[in-house]
């Protein structure tokens, strides 16, 4: 039976050769996108069976636009690079294919915690293949903090409004500095102190979800950072001169910032081995558990020949590779997604070197112990209300408004947004 | 002149049938279609749509953010397209006496027509820099005073002054053109009865440029209504917290970044409905006060 199976796998591979050019759409530039193509070149190198032709399309949310048209008119990829927020609208609009159904022989279990709890569905199948995982971390600058006496990041807030404190008496203008992005401020906050965003464990449970980030520690949390900003210790974007907080970080303007691992390059680029890492501050009082995963994962969009198929697997296939993931971690300061590649990395001579700086502290925070409301974000439209989350937080920062109101909007169009989400789906069932 | 008679029925129209399924193709269908979204929910990647009636109109009419964006549209629209049209009289008034400069000045006011909105957006933003710009100064001396960065009337200011420059050309080349038609014999006798410039300004050269200015007005009007899109997805994308983010922008967003289609085409429609009417209304008040007769 087994023979028979895998002869007539052989015989449809052997079918299928030559025939299969597939495309993949992704999202990333810069230094991203030069490490997919070399994976893309890498396959194609590799094997004569498939080509794949990677396009990229300028940023994730241009690549899902054009996703949205291309796959209405029937002009779309095999695989395509989604962002951790679309992962909801995605898995309901009825274009994708679970990866573990698509290609149920693979070592799906093997993805970090983190990285496989963000896409896989309430049942714990994954959706998508985690692919360019990155996860928020603690950067500071060695040479600024040392003016202030401070030897080590901090690791609480508390610590952290200390060292600020410290710093901005040591003539440190600027001594922390964040974008007030709710993947850093909401998300990943509310993920490692093990609190909800939303009810139903932030959707996890079913589409009848409801924002309750407006009370509790969360919201005592963003009002200490529009407190902390009152004072001068903390800096908004805008706040800066140089405008966006990575490139006030990276030029020495800030002390102290909460980034993506994905941050990293850039930051080592600028400032060299001032540049220092650890896992993001918690609270006094509360249990560590992990950061959400960040970045994107790779769908696998229907309506395709069974021959392109064969080709997307080999592709995914391809890309699990230890040595494939840990040469994109090298190239990009993303984080290893799987165990072995994490383990094969941590074997090799190399795992010292500053280009592995992130994949440590990333995979650490990633790893730490879960509870039901850190698995992820499992909210519809969940783009939307990131946007009405900055634009309320801005108005809080601003003092167009109280920060608790600002909130308190927030959640309520979130609301609105979710409840907009559960009707245009309706009968759907949640995956 | 010679009238042309088509004995066939069909000719004319099969004549007229590329221009027209253009027009069907890019103008009515996209039109229709956002009329048929907007009284539907629609799934972002096509799984399936429902009718809901008016929901969607409810909805968008009920939310606070709506309607602040519908009111700085309107305050946009009015202080927009009256800023460049008055900078625009100005200049051409000033174009039309016959200085020294004035072959060099009709010229060089037309540049600026040559440059995508989008990208005097890029310049300004970078002009009016808080901390590297020509204000910069000012920032050291008194610091906070001016941030478009965080502080919405600054950013409005901004906004404004990208969008002179940019609508400057057109308003501009219009009022000249009418200013020159108007015949010297009508300055010179002015001019010999003792009225001075102004009074000449007031008494022979407006009334006399109201066709012009009827035009500019329409027009400028329904531009600022659709055509602030460049400037503020490069200058402020709608920001700080909202302030700038005029529908235009709103319906971009909430369609294509946010995949909500039934909503953005629901305010496309309302938007649709806005611009008709300011436009008719133009019609209905303004166009009385204007004198085609020379």
């Amino acid at each position: 039976m087994l023979k028979t199976t895998a002869l007539s796998a052989l015989a449809l591979s052997a079918a299928a050769a030559h025939a299969a050019d597939i495309d993949f759409w992704y999202g990333n530039t810069g230094t991203g996108e030069a490490a997919i193509q070399a994976a893309c070149a890498a396959f194609n190198e590799a094997q004569d069976d498939h080509r794949v032709t990677c396009i990229g399309q300028g940023g994730y949310e241009t690549g899902m636009q054009k996703a949205i048209a291309a796959y209405r008119s029937g002009q779309h990829p095999a695989l395509i690079q989604f962002f951790d927020a679309g992962t909801l609208d995605l898995m309901l609009s009825g274009a994708v294919m679970p990866v573990a159904e698509f290609a149920p022989d693979a070592d799906w279990d093997g993805y970090i915690t983190g990285a496989r709890s963000y896409y896989e569905t309430s049942q714990g199948a994954l959706y998508s293949q985690p692919y360019n995982g990155s996860t928020l971390i603690f950067y500071g600058n060695r040479a600024l903090l040392a003016k202030a006496g401070i030897e080590a990041l901090p690791q609480s807030w508390e610590g952290v409004a200390e060292a600020a404190r410290a710093l901005k008496a040591a003539g440190v203008d600027c001594p922390f500095v964040t974008d007030g992005h709710p993947w850093r401020v909401l998300e990943q906050f509310a993920a490692r102190h093990g609190l909800p965003v939303a009810t139903r464990n932030n959707g996890y449970g079913g589409l009848d979800a409801e924002y309750v980030f407006n009370q509790g520690p969360v919201a005592q949390h963003l009002q200490n950072l529009a407190d902390w900003r009152d004072d001068g210790l903390v800096k908004l974007d805008a706040d800066t001169a140089a405008g966006n907080y990575a490139t006030a970080f990276n030029t020495g303007e800030c002390a102290m910032m909460e980034g993506s691992t994905g941050s990293y390059g850039a930051a080592h680029a600028a400032l060299g081995d001032k540049v220092e890492i650890a896992m993001a501050p918690i609270y006094d009082g509360y249990a560590r558990h992990n950061t959400l995963i960040g970045g994107a994962s790779i769908w696998v969009m229907k309506g395709h020949s069974e021959a392109d198929y064969d080709a997307a697997r080999a592709f995914l296939d391809f890309l699990r590779q230890d040595e494939q993931q840990i040469e994109f971690t090298r190239a990009t300061g993303y984080v290893p997604v799987t165990e072995s590649a994490l383990a094969a990395l941590q074997a090799s001579p190399e795992a010292a070197s500053l280009e592995f700086a992130t994949a440590g502290v990333g995979v650490d925070s990633l790893n730490q112990p879960g509870n039901p409301d850190s698995r992820g974000i499992r909210l519809g439209f969940y783009v939307q209300f990131r946007d009405i989350f900055m634009e309320e937080t801005q108005k809080a920062f601003t003092g167009g408004q109280s920060m608790q109101a600002a909130l308190d909007n927030a959640a309520a169009c979130g609301n609105a947004l979710l409840r907009r989400f559960e009707q245009t789906y309706q009968g759907v069932a949640l995956p | 002149m010679k009238q042309a008679i088509f004995r066939s029925r069909l000719l004319p129209w099969a004549l007229a049938a590329p221009q027209l399924i253009v027009l069907f193709l890019f103008f009515y269908l996209p039109i229709l279609l956002a009329f048929f979204w907007a009284f539907h929910l629609e799934q972002p990647f096509g799984g399936g749509s429902q009718f809901v009636g008016l929901q969607n109109f409810r909805r968008v009419l009920g939310s606070a953010e709506f309607w602040s964006s519908a009111g700085a549209t309107l305050l946009y629209m009015v202080l927009a397209s009256g800023s460049s049209i008055l900078a625009a009289l100005i200049l051409a008034l000033a174009a039309d006496r016959a200085l020294k400069v004035s072959p060099v000045a009709r010229n060089v006011f037309l540049w600026p027509k040559a440059v995508a909105s989008a990208s005097i957006g890029v310049v300004f933003v970078f002009i009016l820099n808080p901390y590297l710009g020509i204000l910069a100064p000012l920032n050291d001396l008194w610091p906070g005073i001016w941030n478009p960065r965080t502080n919405a009337v600054h950013t409005w200011i901004m906004l404004f002054a990208a969008n002179v420059w940019s609508a400057i050309p057109f308003s501009f080349i219009i009022l000249l053109a009418g200013l020159q038609a108007i015949p010297q014999e009508l300055h010179k006798a002015g001019a010999m009865d003792g009225a001075g410039p102004w009074r000449r300004l007031r008494d022979i050269q407006l009334p006399l440029l109201t066709p012009q200015l009827f035009v500019v007005i329409v027009l400028e009007v329904a531009d600022s209504l659709s055509g602030s899109f460049g400037l503020i997805d490069t200058m402020t994308q709608g920001g700080p917290g909202g302030a700038t983010n005029l529908l235009v922008y709103k319906i971009y967003a909430d369609g294509f970044k946010a995949y909500d289609l039934s909503g953005a085409a629901t305010q496309t429609v309302i938007l649709m409905a806005l611009v008709a009417c300011v436009t008719g209304l133009q019609y209905v008040f303004l166009e009385r006060k204007v004198k085609y007769d020379r």
